[in-house]
């Protein structure tokens, strides 16, 4: 049995911004990388990324989003297609364009020995800022991502949610007009991640663009402007929330467990209405259910076709 | 001058290594040439040792100390630097790859003066009577570091895995030292090791700091030999680092 709302995705792989009106800061180009081995990880990606758009990339493990992000951040080199930074060939001029990034990896190291003061004040040097001022942003940025008080502090003797933020707080130094974070969140407790959410929608309101990676759908839902979905190397969606859920023809859902055998999974139905979905409740005679808008969540499924649920199609299919 | 200042921070980032966890330091670059000294003294077997057989150790001592700073530390600083994703960070940064390779040389040589400078504190404090030609022992500690130091680069871009990098600057680290007549005269060698040993750039640094610690300043093909192989090593090490991967 496969997802019922998967079949009622309408037929549309691609979708979005036209190229023109809007300033594109990212021009993405049938972008295409076959890894050594022969993974094929990103499959002809194209995407363009407006000024002070939040942009977040979802997808099951192993599906390209860090082979995506680390071409646009110029740590691959793609197989083929394009980058564009600011109007900058990424591809050709790494340099030029890693001015304008700030950059957290998925799994980046940090230098133990240092403390966090100066971890901060000589990458804020690597970026250009004079002494005075690397020193200013190694402590404001220490303070937005909460580390005020282990500034002082060897990062080797950080936790690991710490270390994490850390990374974060080394791509805001210098405040460059375009973040790139994969997966920034992950590791962090809840405090911590709704800090670093501040921290994004605070440099958004100061004006710059920030693409990052998640496997949260809540903080793709509240973050993020578009919504990129990457599935087997192809960006299977990328659109705004609204036309993300306008996608679903049957966008109610029905979570129903078998009263008389609770410890079974839970199944789910979907329904175009909320009165196709009542209907269906009563004339099942289910005594146990919920009913509820498709989330995100749901359309990710549906796209990615990762869940099974157990239930078969829904009415009206 | 921006240059200067990502140089410079690369070196503080490793330095403020080495002033935390001295230990490994001191360890290789101090602790073991000074005891393979005292070693290569004592079963050199004659009663009254030579001045000349004294300085020849004491040279060997030196480039003891430069290999294990250069290769095995350095080394391994490099790859700890690749494999636990510390070099992603640098590869987020505008930053050149030369730029880093400066500034791990700069370490580097900081510490090749520290240690030749402490070994040879030692040796006066053991008796050891040398005439030593500053410039000219600077210049060969300078060459066959670069040189080193362009192998242990090569190999830290290069390896597949921690362990194979590591293995491979710690046989190279020692086995360059030992396969070089430092605590033994070429003589005394096998003949089929001798002409492999002959052409290893640490027999041409022995040969070159030995001259430098009896005042002399050796000219000629021995440095140039050194020379053309800091060359070689260190081109290829600016070639294989880089950050972006393919
Ligand atoms: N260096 C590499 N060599 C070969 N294959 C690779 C390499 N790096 C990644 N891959 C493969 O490419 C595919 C995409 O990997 P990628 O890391 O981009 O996934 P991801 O979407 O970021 O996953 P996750 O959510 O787990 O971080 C996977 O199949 C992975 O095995
Ligand atoms: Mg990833």
């Amino acid at each position: 049995m496969t997802t019922s709302a998967n079949k009622s995705i309408r037929a549309q792989s691609q979708t979005s911004a036209p190229d023109v009106a809007e300033e594109n800061v990212v021009r993405v180009r049938g972008l295409v990388k076959r890894y050594r081995d022969g993974t094929a990880a990103n499959r002809g990606i194209d995407l363009n990324v407006r000024r002070g758009e939040v942009v977040s990339i979802l997808g099951p493990n192993g599906a390209g989003k860090t082979t995506f992000l680390r071409q646009l951040t110029t740590e691959l080199k793609p197989t083929s297609g394009s980058v564009e930074i600011f109007g900058v060939n990424a591809v050709a001029e790494p340099e030029s364009a890693k001015r304008m990034m700030g950059i957290t990896p998925q799994e980046g190291g940090v230098f133990e020995t240092l403390t966090v003061l100066e971890h901060f004040e000589l990458f804020a040097r690597f970026k250009g800022l004079r002494r005075r001022e690397a020193r200013l942003a190694a402590f404001d940025v220490a303070d937005e991502l909460g580390l005020g008080a282990e500034i002082n502090k060897r990062v080797g003797h950080l936790s690991g949610g710490q270390r994490r933020r850390i990374l974060i707080g080394l791509a805001l130094l210098g405040r460059p007009p375009l973040l790139i974070l994969d997966e920034p969140t992950t590791g962090l407790d809840p405090a911590s991640r709704q800090t670093v959410w501040k921290v994004i929608r605070h440099v958004v309101a100061e004006g710059s663009t920030v693409i990052f990676s998640t496997h949260y759908m809540e903080e793709a839902e509240r973050l993020s402007d578009r919504i990129g979905i990457i599935e087997s190397g192809r960006l299977a969606a990328f659109d705004t929330l609204d036309k993300l859920f306008a996608r679903l023809e049957r966008s109610y859902r029905v979570e129903f467990s078998d009263p008389f055998d609770p410890l079974v999974e839970k199944s789910v139905r979907y329904f175009a209405t909320f009165a196709e979905a009542q209907e269906h409740t009563a004339s099942e005679q289910l005594s146990e259910y919920s009913i509820a808008r498709a989330s995100l969540e749901d359309i990710y499924f549906a796209l990615t076709g990762e869940r099974f649920v157990k239930a078969e199609e829904g009415e009206g299919a | 001058m921006k240059r200067i200042t990502d140089i410079l921070c690369v070196f503080r980032i490793h330095l403020a290594r080495l002033r935390r966890e001295a230990g490994p330091f001191v360890l290789a670059a101090l602790i073991f040439p000074t005891a393979m000294y005292l070693f290569a003294v004592a079963v050199s077997g004659a009663e009254e040792i030579s001045d000349e057989k004294r300085l020849r150790f004491l040279a060997g001592s030196i480039v003891f100390s430069l290999s294990m700073t250069s290769i095995s530390w350095l080394g391994y600083l490099l790859l700890e630097n690749r494999f636990t994703g510390r070099l992603k960070l640098f590869a987020t940064l505008p930053l050149a790859p030369s730029s880093y390779i400066f500034g791990v040389i700069i370490f580097a040589l900081a510490q090749a003066a520290l240690g030749t400078t402490t070994l040879l504190i030692v040796a006066r404090a053991l008796g050891v009577r040398a005439n030593v030609s500053i410039a000219s022992l600077s210049l060969v500690v300078l060459l066959t570091m670069l040189c080193l130091c362009g192998l242990s680069v090569s190999i830290a871009a290069r390896a597949r895995s921690f362990s194979e990098g590591s293995l491979l600057t710690d046989s190279l680290g020692a086995g360059l030292v030992f396969l070089a007549p430092v605590y033994y005269s070429a003589q005394a060698m096998p003949a089929a090791l001798s002409s492999v040993s002959k052409w290893l750039p640490t027999s041409f640094a022995a040969s070159g700091v030995q001259t430098a610690l009896t005042g002399n300043f050796q000219a000629g093909t021995e440095l140039l030999a050194l020379a053309l192989m800091t060359l070689m090593t260190l081109s290829l090490g600016f070639r294989l680092m880089r950050w972006r991967e393919e």
